[in-house]
């Protein structure tokens, strides 16, 4: 059997047994989110199509799966894609400018050298490209901690209806500030394990420090997480807000009736 | 009156917090700004543009670019030649897949020919990056901080800690020869797992759990790669594709899957040990039964987004090489194969270590609050 048929298996029957119903969502969400991926890429073989925009949809779409598919659409998972979609915006932005002042966008010096036989002259703005792939590979985070900051604090306005915007806005940074740290670290040694080979390279062919800090596809290492990092922490104040927002205002919106 | 004094000192130790960080951002951004002397490649700052050419290029799979040529003048920052003025040239596509776009101001490495008129020209080596890479980092360090505030400065001290680690782990493997890679990773997981949970938890019954099931999910996680690679003789695995490789490719992506996932299954050992000790310290009396059934409500909800942070975090990487291949006509399910059938495999491993983590994490806690009980 092909290695990844057989470790899809096993995943698949793992979420299963642990997960029931919401394992096979989450198996299932995992394939939908890949298929998103790939179209998009295909979809950026165009040069007319601008691969922000572009991006922006496909978070969009990837939100839309690990939330309302493997939960279910209600006023959580509304409040959760709401942020997370501000928060991917603000990052695009962002990251935008990091890559074109870090000048971290096509190939590096030590990427190039593999794939000699490519014409490079395609014509795809890489700068756009390369900030596509550093809100890509932070989404999902974003994500995890929209969900997990927003619903808690619906559960707390449940049970004290009476709750003040400002208090409930707190609650959430508290919940928010305590997930950070493990988000940041989760990414982090996701990087980490994906640049072994580069870091053990640097080492093995003896470059300096000035020469690892400077070169772009360190650098981009290093940028990525760092912008991960960013983005971690401002969905955190970006989720506590809208939900306190949407909590207070529906809670108003009931008295008004009552009355 | 107590109070008061705690507020004080309270804002106090804040305030000297704040000095001493604005002091180290103004002077590390002081020195990334002059620091040329300290490198030993030659540093030219781009002070002039003089001219651009530009022409059309289209390659055999008709995709149009424009391709510009920069000339530009340079003064040398550092070394023998410093202060001298330099010709150089640049020359980037439209589509800016390999060199940037140079403008004034810039600092770029070069390689420093003398013509025999005296005259100096330049080969462009790298763009100097260290003043973006510091500007990010404090960007990213005061985020950080004012969002978590204790947290944030905990979760930066951690990031530094275990790149410390992870690099020192390197450096080690790197200096030494038949050096087993994955020996010294495994060591490194232990100590960074030991590390980050009780810098998060402190001393604690949980703590331990916590750690207990973070490390038997790393490692079943490893000895379940390991087995299926073996059994299926990694077929379809592209080793030849793996990128920047110095060394044989198997140790370095089994340790690269080990360490990759170790964030992952950090979160969900600290998750469920935390969250099943919090509902056995409101009710002390909380059956077995209750605890696995809520354990594994736990683990429905995080399981999903978890496996998806690793997918994305590995997948999206390869973005430019997947449109690279594309754009030059290679078929659809080449392109994939070549491209991702590692960055896969890592995140399917990855997933696995994750929703095994779930169990081995509910059974560990439980065992753990059982001998608790049994101690009182």
């Amino acid at each position: 059997m092909n290695t990844i048929t057989a470790l899809s298996l096993i995943l698949f029957l793992l979420m299963i047994a642990i997960g029931g119903k919401k394992g096979v969502k989450s198996f299932i969400a995992l394939f939908l989110n890949f298929f998103v991926l790939i179209v998009a890429v295909i979809i950026m073989n165009d040069v007319n199509v601008d691969p922000i925009i572009l991006t922006l949809i496909a978070c969009a779409f990837i939100t839309c799966i690990s939330l309302f598919f493997i939960n279910e659409v209600n006023s959580k998972t509304k409040t959760a894609f709401v942020s997370t979609i501000m928060t991917v915006i603000l990052m695009i932005m962002l990251i935008r400018l990091i890559t074109e002042y870090g000048m971290i966008h096509g190939f590096g010096e030590e990427e190039v050298e593999e794939q000699t036989i490519f014409s490079y002259y395609v014509g795809v703005n890489f700068v756009n490209i390369a900030a596509s792939v550093i809100i890509m590979s932070t989404v999902g985070a974003i994500i995890d901690e929209a969900i997990a900051i927003s619903s808690p604090m619906f559960e707390i306005h449940r049970h004290h209806p009476d709750i003040k915007r400002r208090e409930l806005f707190l609650i959430g940074m508290r919940i928010g500030k305590d997930l950070l740290a493990s988000n940041a670290n989760t990414l982090f040694f996701a990087f980490f394990g994906g640049y072994l080979a580069l870091l053990i390279r640097f080492f093995d062919l003896g470059y300096t420090i000035g020469e690892i800090v400077n070169s772009k596809v360190f650098s981009r290492e290093m940028l990525t997480i760092f912008a991960g990092g960013i983005g971690v922490a401002l969905v955190i104040p970006i989720t506590a807000s809208v939900a306190a927002y949407v909590l207070t205002k529906q809670t108003k919106s009931i008295h008004d009736h009552e009355e | 009156m107590n109070l008061k004094k705690y507020c004080y000192r309270l804002s106090k130790g804040k305030l000297v917090m704040f000095t001493f960080l604005i002091i180290l951002f103004i002077g590390s951004i002081i020195f990334v700004n002059n620091n040329d002397r300290f490198y030993n490649r030659s540093i030219v700052e781009v002070t002039s543009i003089a001219q651009v050419d530009e022409r059309e290029v289209v390659d055999q799979r008709q995709n149009r670019d424009i391709v510009f040529r920069q000339y530009l003048t340079g003064v040398v920052k550092n070394g023998p030649f410093k202060g001298q003025s330099i010709q150089l040239s640049n020359e980037y596509s439209q589509s800016r897949a390999y060199h940037p776009e140079l403008s004034v101001g810039h600092a770029v490495f070069v390689g420093i020919e003398e013509q025999e008129n005296g005259a100096l020209f330049g080969e462009i080596t790298e763009i100097k990056r260290d003043q973006v890479l510091v500007l990010v980092g404090w960007l990213f360090i005061f985020t950080l901080l004012i969002v978590g505030r204790k947290q944030g400065l905990f979760a930066i001290i951690s990031l530094v800690l275990n790149t410390v680690i992870i690099v020192y782990t390197i450096h080690q493997f790197a200096a030494t020869a038949n050096a087993e890679l994955l020996l010294l990773m495994s060591f490194a997981v232990v100590v960074i797992t030991i590390l980050s949970i009780f810098f998060v938890s402190g001393f604690h019954v949980r703590t331990y759990a916590a750690i207990l099931s973070t490390l038997i999910g790393t490692f079943a996680l490893l000895g379940i790669a390991i087995a299926v690679l073996e059994l299926t003789g990694e077929q379809g695995l592209r080793f030849e594709e793996m990128a920047f490789l110095s060394r044989p490719p198997h140790a370095i992506f089994m340790a690269g899957v080990l360490i990759g996932a170790l964030g992952a299954v950090m979160d969900i050992g600290v998750s469920m040990a935390s969250s099943l000790f919090a509902l056995y310290e409101q009710n002390n009396q909380i059956s077995v039964k209750a605890l696995i059934e809520s354990g594994r409500e736990i683990g429905k909800d995080i399981m999903g987004t978890m496996t998806n942070i690793l997918f994305f975090a590995y997948v999206s990487g390869t973005i430019p090489s997947l449109l690279l291949y594309f754009l030059n006509g290679a078929p659809l399910g080449f392109t994939l194969s070549m491209n991702l059938s590692l960055e896969i495999t890592r995140a399917l491993a990855g997933s696995i270590g994750i929703v095994l983590t779930i169990p081995i994490g509910l059974v560990t806690t439980i065992l753990m609050i059982e001998w608790k009980r049994r101690k009182l």
